[in-house]
């Protein structure tokens, strides 16, 4: 199992507006980065180049994650549109 | 293994509406797009009571109103009921769904009886294992539920899709209105009480006297009605889970199972140091495998979840059982683990809190409980709002009574009774230093090697030296004596 075999097994119905919303100035002075290893499906992954936290709302399980580890309120968080968004099949 | 394609299951559901619907209403229902379906309930019914979330607490309470003679609107906003919960895989038995549905438990759709509950201390290099194993079948006395061969004891394990699609389906055939694809993105507040709610997309109003919100562990709505300041980190758990399709005969014969019967298998000691633990619980076809952490300790270890979970799927207790399997699903969840002391204000004028959202769910590291707690919670919201209902009255002084019927029930009493438990469990020793020390005790009482055997309380002294000092481990017996004794 390597997670990316893992992230494939999820079943999406993707909005083209992404649900949550980072303010790149506050991620920019976060020492901590905790979202960029809590979040479960790997939304949030630290871009060394850009330097600047790179966000993908697509795989997100909205699960919360991001939004409790984060101590500087840098996210506009929000559940997707209705019926939008991840879709357990069996779990 | 059936795993269902998603847009064929939708159409099990439709909207049950008194106004018939048109074919367009039930499309966009169907579909998720809360179009014409949502504005013409809103615009053409009036609705006693509106419930926030399909999940096992929201249908509880949407049932228990239908049959009061309510007019109650459920908001999903899911494709369908069970489309965003998840769980570990058991839940605890409770008679609440059996006073909402006749033979609950013979209809509902779950897929094992427990009858067989492990707990293993894992170290590197051994497991040490407590197996509870209940009498098999038409042997044992009646409890629990079911007919005579499916009984269990403790629960029934089940997958959340079928499970909440399939009791939302039992409340739409009482009269309740279920529109799935529907986000509430606020409540409607006006001197002091919840008068409505604002559903998202369509910008929407429905009004009601009464709200009751079942809107899961992040609990949104109860904090912006200041019920609650918000979950912190340290008050919830993360779960990830991965589920394993096997045979079902290979899972009879690797739990040493017959007929429906099921195990789940707890294990301390494989998060690395995070405070957490992990399971394995037997589906009918399939095998629930995950972690559960605090989310504040997963935070300070800094440790991705799912590289965990690669590890404890591959370890020495857990490969073996899944020894050919196909990993089919993924998934993750928040939950509440903070007892008591998260629980928010569970009422005020026209808005009840129940399930998850209210904090109603633990583990005291023996049990895992949160579906029974939000079953339960959901019946009495809703005996709750029949009343005032029947009054005319939702006043915070009668919405209060919510709160002191819970107390009646096991739901705040358990989580009472096990607070000290539950703080218990947040000591990082728990989860690393006892895991070892039990290990290394075992180990050496079971080691044969030709040197002479030693006594109990001196091995114990050896596996105890240099980890963890005797005065701290004779008051952390006595916090667990108080917890749990």
């Amino acid at each position: 199992m390597i997670p990316d075999e893992l992230f494939d097994l999820v079943s999406y119905r993707i909005h083209p507006e992404a649900h949550i919303k980072l303010d790149q100035e506050i991620c920019k002075g976060c020492e901590h980065r905790a979202c960029t290893f809590s979040c479960p499906a790997r939304c949030y992954i630290w871009s060394e180049e850009r330097s600047q936290v790179d966000f993908a709302y697509e795989a997100c399980l909205e699960c919360g994650t991001c939004l409790l580890v984060c101590d500087r309120d840098a996210l506009d968080w929000h559940y997707p549109h209705g019926g939008y968004g991840v879709r357990f099949r069996l779990t | 293994m059936r795993l269902p394609e998603v847009g064929m299951a939708t159409s099990r559901l439709t909207p049950s509406g008194q106004s018939g619907g048109s074919a367009e209403d039930r499309a966009s229902a169907l579909t998720g797009s809360p179009g014409p379906a949502a504005e013409r309930a809103s615009a053409t019914t009036s609705f006693d009571a509106i419930v926030v979330g399909a999940g096992p607490a929201g249908t509880s309470a949407a049932l228990g109103l239908a049959q009061a003679g309510a007019k109650v609107l459920l908001l999903e906003r899911g494709e369908y009921p069970g489309a965003k919960n998840m769980f570990g895989g058991m839940m605890a038995y409770c008679p609440a769904p059996e006073q909402l549905v006749p033979d609950f438990w013979k209809r509902a759709p779950w897929e094992r009886a427990v009858t067989r509950r492990v707990l293993s201390i894992t170290s590197k290099g051994s497991t040490t294992s407590l197996m509870f194993q209940a009498a098999s079948g038409s042997d044992r006395p009646a409890v629990g539920a079911g007919s005579t061969s499916d009984q269990s004891l403790t629960g029934f394990t089940l997958f959340r899709p079928h499970f909440d699609r399939w009791y939302a389906e039992q409340a739409v055939a009482e009269g309740v209105t279920l529109l799935s694809g529907c986000r509430v993105e606020g409540l409607v507040l006006r001197k002091g009480a919840v008068r409505g709610v604002q559903v998202a997309g369509i910008g929407d109003i429905v009004e009601a006297p009464l709200v009751i919100v079942c809107d899961g562990t992040l609990s949104l709505l109860a904090k912006e009605a200041g019920l609650h300041k918000g979950f912190k980190a340290e008050q919830v758990a993360l779960g990830v889970r991965a589920l394993y399709a096997l045979t079902e005969e290979e899972i009879d014969e690797r739990f040493g199972l017959v007929g429906r019967e099921g195990a789940t298998q707890e294990f301390l000691g494989c998060t690395e140091g995070v405070r957490g633990g992990g399971f394995v619980y037997t589906q009918t076809d399939a095998l629930s495998v995950g972690l559960v952490f605090h989310l504040d300790s997963l935070k300070q270890r800094g440790i991705p979840p799912y590289e965990l979970l690669e590890r404890f799927v591959a370890s020495g207790p857990v490969a073996p059982m899944l020894r050919g399997a196909r990993m089919v699903e993924y998934s993750a969840h928040l939950l509440p683990e903070a007892g008591m002391r998260m629980v928010p204000r569970l009422s005020m004028a026209g808005l009840l809190v129940a399930g998850d959202a209210a904090g109603f769910c633990y583990t005291n590291g023996l049990t895992q409980e949160g579906m029974n707690l939000a079953m339960t919670s959901g019946l009495i919201a809703a005996k709750t709002g029949a009343e005032a209902l029947a009054a005319g009255d939702f006043s915070a002084g009668r919405l209060g009574r919510y709160k002191e019927e819970l107390k009646e029930t096991f739901v705040l009493r358990d989580l009472a009774t096990y607070g000290r438990a539950i703080d218990f469990l947040h000591h990082d020793r728990l989860f690393t230093l006892y895991p070892q020390v039990i290990s290394a005790l075992m180990e050496d009482l079971y080691r044969s090697d030709g040197t002479p055997k030693q006594r109990i309380m001196r091995l114990a002294r050896r596996a105890t030296k240099g980890r963890v000092p005797a005065r701290r481990m004779l008051a952390d017996l006595l916090e667990a004596g108080r917890g749990y004794l």
